[in-house]
């Protein structure tokens, strides 16, 4: 992927509606993105229309990116993230609730060797993520990657809510202190 | 990311669960008012999507979109000229009918108001008169088209001045000069219409030209040189 100073300049560059700038940044930032659809969907075709979706917004607020104070790509990621989980969550729930036989096969966790080639930051919370017990680092990747909700957390832990919501946030808790380490 | 010692660990944990989409309707609402006013939540909430967005930069694996997403995307984006609605589209079948019509009208007033054709001699001329320079500059014909009341006029030599205008004149014995119009610039044939009171006037007079301003003489009578002049007789 491109680096980050280089997103950025391509971000500022679609904020002032240079087209190119646009197509080299969806050239550059589509996988990525388009994997965050996929993950959080799950759905080709739904994926592929959230992806239209999040270039659409990157185009129209890319003149707000630097107000958020983000890196290039947690903005883009977060935008993208974001877009995929409100079309997951308008989507009718049949059978309320999420296929934990689906969790399992898309929730593959990283290995130790992904984490290497993982940049610093990154490799940074996928170790501290496994300090957590690993059912609560599958809570939190749920929560992120697959827009589970504490209803849909708790059943798939079959622990009452409120059970689930303190764990998590413990978990959060923990999380961020061992990144702030 | 910079990190503040100075938010409690609920306000860190709220941050983190409103960037995961976990908080209720209500409880969304309440922190979106705080942060609003609180740029220490904001910054907060900024560190918890970054953390985040590195699970994602560290996990998610990439996936080549397909091409048609792309192009699906540009389209929506930027319509090329021929690929926006169509006119019925865009205007409505109302509209449409408006524009329809209008342009129908517009249509028909153009053909009701064309320019005449080429002006015609008269068949059987009643009068003529050839009005011409002494020394040939400006030679025009006249014949009077006595079934349609109008003086056929045919500009065989000769051009108005620079920035001025020819204008034909009657002259019938010792009136003074009658003007009958100011030539066509543009066209060497045209045909003017005369009064039916002129006729007779006409019948034993005098066509002349002079020059004059454009849009012919101010004051109603001939102010520039005479250029040319005959005199009418009947065919």
């Amino acid at each position: 992927m491109t680096d980050a100073s280089a997103i950025e300049g391509l971000i500022a560059r679609t904020a002032l509606k240079d087209r190119a700038a646009f197509q080299a940044l969806y050239a550059a930032t589509s996988a990525k993105l388009f994997g965050v659809c996929l993950r959080v969907l799950k759905d080709r075709a739904e994926a592929e229309d959230a992806l239209q979706e999040v270039f659409v917004k990157i185009w129209h607020r890319a003149d707000r990116y630097r107000v958020t104070g983000h890196s290039p790509m947690t903005w883009l990621i977060t935008v993208a993230r974001n877009s995929a989980i409100d079309r997951l969550r308008k989507r009718p729930r049949e059978s309320g609730g999420v296929d934990v036989e689906d969790l399992a096969l898309s929730d593959p966790a990283p290995g130790p060797e992904a984490q290497a080639v993982a940049s610093g930051e990154a490799a940074r919370i996928a170790g501290c993520l496994d300090e957590l017990e690993q059912d609560r680092a599958a809570a939190v990747r749920g929560a992120y990657l697959e827009g589970e909700t504490y209803a849909d957390l708790a059943r798939r832990f079959d622990v009452p809510i409120n059970t689930m919501r303190t764990w998590l946030r413990r978990s959060l808790m923990k999380l961020k202190e061992c990144l702030t380490a | 990311m910079s990190d503040r010692p100075d938010i409690s660990p609920e306000d860190s944990a709220e941050a983190a669960e409103y960037a995961l989409g976990l908080l209720s309707g209500s409880e969304r609402s309440a922190f979106e008012a705080r942060l609003a006013s609180d740029a220490d939540l904001r910054a907060e909430l900024a560190a918890w999507q970054s953390r985040f967005a590195e699970i994602a930069m560290s996990e998610v694996e990439e996936v080549t979109p397909p091409a048609r997403v792309e192009k699906a995307l540009l389209e929506r984006l930027f319509p090329a000229p021929e690929a926006r609605p169509g006119w019925i589209e865009r205007f409505g079948l109302a509209r449409l009918y408006g524009a329809v019509f209008l342009l129908a009208a517009l249509l028909l007033w153009v053909v009701i108001d064309l320019p005449p054709r080429p002006a015609y001699p008269p068949e059987n001329a009643a009068y003529s008169a050839q009005i011409a320079a002494e020394d040939g500059s400006l030679v025009v014909i006249a014949q009077y088209d006595a079934a349609r009341g109008e003086l056929y006029l045919e500009r065989q030599e000769g051009d108005a001045r620079p920035g001025r205008d020819l204008e034909l004149w009657l002259i019938a014995g010792e009136e003074a000069p009658i003007s009958l119009g100011v030539l066509n610039r543009d066209q060497g044939r045209e045909r003017l219409a005369l009064a039916p009171e002129l006729e007779m006037a006409l019948s034993d007079g005098v066509l002349a030209i002079s020059d004059e301003p454009r849009g012919g003489s101010p004051t109603g009578s001939p102010t520039g040189d005479v250029l040319a002049v005959g005199a009418v007789s009947e065919v």
